[in-house]
């Protein structure tokens, strides 16, 4: 991560059109006793007609419907065309450009080897950005964005908010979000949103280094009373320790997987909804867990989604398989048939389609004490009640486990351990240990043992 | 060149008029792969033409063999052209064979398999490519003539690959650079991370 400091120093110049009173509330932002020592500088960098189009994109998402099939989808064959003309890693493959269900598909690899090949060869650069990503690779990927495309976001967070009855207030003088990290080292600063009258926006760092004293963390959260708290389940599992009284109106949790205990203990404590956005830096925010539904409700009406086996055919509604996208809302990188290493199941219940079964990266098996095979699935159902904020299992080539956990709260690593060996085998030899959390995802699952 | 060959009109037409035998739709191995045995339709054409092939001359065109589908689907293209009856073959087979190997393979990797059908002088420089290496010159054309056609059409698609590949390297560079240059969170703000 660059932690170089914005290179233009007028606050005008990262927040064009700021007027006095967003320029006041940045000022209180930074200065308040309690506040946190801010690390860097930033700004949405939107000029007015983009302010505009911003909105106008969030006003049309907010009744879109959304229909995830190739098939169905009416503006998918002239994105197909205009990506295969435009995008050069596209037009210089040789497929039959009929048929978007055999168009080769894109991974992850294909974007590390050359991202440039895919960026559109019609728009303008002045003004591109990168959003960078570690995946649970470990290998880091600059992807290219535009400030547009990342204001755009809010819309999708929007429809997601709508599906538990939340409907964005917060104005000119507020503080519309407050996105918090706990990270040794992260990219603080703050902002105001232009598209929602200039309500504030502060990126924290929980993590103490970043304060004078510890004790403002809770102080400058009660003081900011933001209208949303954005973070991941690692800072989540962090506030949780935090004494605040501020109450939002709804928790965004996104990067990583939310089990249920912990989105349990964070009900508990704020009171509010919490939307645990299914997210990725190539797609932005894809689907919002609905617990009613059971699933991950799709937010995007421009992105057909395909669930493929391990040799690329599209599989039949309701199998379970790898998620792949075509579509989506950065410009920059227009997505066609981008395979996300995630696995679910599409349906429809109740006029609404969702991904079932959710999990990221490959399935990974296991092999249990009494021989059998288990999927990662168990396992994640097994600890779904504890209140983790990350946890990796890794079984070795001699059939041992070690099992990698971070938790906000002081576990029984006796129970744990007990709930685990239902699923691993009575005779498993399991590990539990505590571990630092990682900043990025993480290999949740590993097998060494030959399949 | 030295022998005068069939009119080029002939050559071109029947190249836009190619059975769809011989235009494969993907197999059904899935995406990029041909649902023909072009080693066999191969073999079988030169036999036809009075050349015992090894059938392990065109290996690489089996069904699991190296060659990439663009270059099977060009060389069954040649194919059906060399097939035409008013195309007389040399005593020799070498130089038939060298272009349905490495001159199919080297050419289906800079020009895409659609464009010899659709593109009127796509056809007519493969049309000019296959009597060239048979060592024939088209209908009314003096040598002089035909070279100077050939080396127009040849190079003008070199010319152009050439350019749009400087222009597309000078893209990636700016792409690259501008990438570089510019973190999403120094200039932009989303409400959340991933």
């Amino acid at each position: 991560m660059s932690l170089q400091q914005d290179s233009s120093v007028d606050p005008l110049q990262r927040c064009p059109g700021l007027s006095p009173a967003g320029a006041a509330l940045l000022k209180r932002m930074r200065e308040l006793p309690c506040a946190p020592i801010y690390r860097n500088q930033s700004g949405h960098r939107l000029g007015a007609g983009e302010v505009a189009a911003v909105r106008a994109h969030a006003a049309a998402l907010a009744h879109a419907s959304i229909e995830p099939r190739a098939a169905h989808a009416a503006w998918l064959p002239e994105f197909f065309q205009r990506v295969r003309e435009r995008v050069p890693a596209q037009h210089v493959r040789d497929a039959d450009p009929t048929c978007f269900e055999s168009w080769p598909t894109t991974c992850r690899a294909d974007f590390a080897a050359d991202i440039a090949a895919h960026v559109p060869d019609d728009l303008p650069l002045d003004r591109l950005i990168n959003f960078r990503t570690t995946g649970t690779s470990g290998h880091p990927l600059l992807l290219p964005s535009h400030p547009v495309v990342a204001a755009r976001y809010l819309g999708y967070h929007q429809r997601a908010f709508r599906r538990f009855g939340i409907e964005l207030t917060a104005g000119r003088g507020a503080v519309g979000v407050v996105l918090i990290g706990w990270q040794e080292r992260c990219f603080t600063y703050t902002s105001v949103s232009p598209y929602r009258d200039e309500c504030g926006l502060a990126k924290i760092n929980l993590h103490p280094a970043d304060w004078r004293d510890p004790a403002h963390r809770g102080a400058y959260l009660d003081a900011l009373a933001p209208e949303v708290i954005a973070g991941d389940p690692l800072s989540f599992a962090e506030l949780l320790q935090i004494p605040c009284t501020h109450r939002p109106r709804v928790l965004l949790s996104t990067s990583m997987q939310l089990l249920p205990g912990l989105r349990r203990a964070l009900a508990a404590r704020f009171a509010c909804p919490i939307a645990d956005i299914y997210s990725m830096n190539e797609a932005g925010p894809i689907a919002v867990a609905d617990s009613d539904l059971g699933g991950h409700v799709l937010l995007q009406p421009e992105m057909v989604v395909e669930i493929l086996d391990p040799d690329g055919r599209p599989l039949p509604e309701g199998e379970r398989g790898e998620i792949t996208l075509s579509g989506g809302f950065n410009d920059y990188l227009p997505l066609l048939r981008y395979r996300t290493g995630d696995h679910a199941s599409l349906v429809r219940r109740e006029g609404e389609w969702l991904l079932l079964g959710l999990e990221g990266r490959q399935p990974v098996r296991f092999r249990r004490s009494d021989g059998r095979w288990i999927n990662n699935i168990d396992v994640t159902h097994a600890l779904r009640d504890w209140p983790l904020a990350q946890f990796a299992l890794h079984q070795h080539a001699d059939g041992s486990f070690d099992l990698g956990i971070q938790s906000a709260a002081a576990l029984d690593h006796a129970q744990l351990q007990a709930c685990l060996l239902q699923v691993l085998g009575d005779q498993a030899r399991l590990r539990i240990a505590s571990v630092a959390p990682q900043s990025g995802k993480l290999w949740q699952y590993r097998c060494d043992l030959p399949a | 060149m030295d022998i005068e060959g069939p009119p080029l009109a002939l050559l071109t037409a029947r190249i836009a008029d190619t059975p769809v035998d011989f235009l494969p739709a993907s197999g059904a191995a899935g995406e990029g792969t041909v649902a023909v045995a072009v080693d066999a339709v191969l073999h079988d054409l030169c036999a036809m033409r009075g050349f015992e092939v090894p059938a392990a001359t065109f290996a690489a065109l089996s069904a699991q063999g190296k060659a990439a589908p663009a270059w099977r689907r060009l060389s069954l293209l040649l194919a059906w052209l060399l097939a035409e009856p008013a195309l007389r073959w040399p005593q020799r087979v070498d130089a038939v064979l060298e272009l349905l190997l490495s001159r199919a393979e080297e050419l289906s990797a800079q020009v895409k398999s659609a464009q010899w059908l659709a593109d009127e002088e796509r056809r007519e420089e493969l049309a000019r490519l296959a009597l060239l290496s048979l060592g024939q010159r088209p209908a009314g054309e003096s040598v002089v003539q035909a070279r100077d056609r050939w080396q127009a059409i040849s190079s003008t698609e070199r010319a152009r690959l050439v350019a749009a590949s400087r222009s597309a390297e000078q893209r990636a560079r700016e792409i690259r650079e501008a990438l570089a240059r510019k973190a999403a969170e120094e200039s932009a703000d989303k409400w959340s991370r991933e």
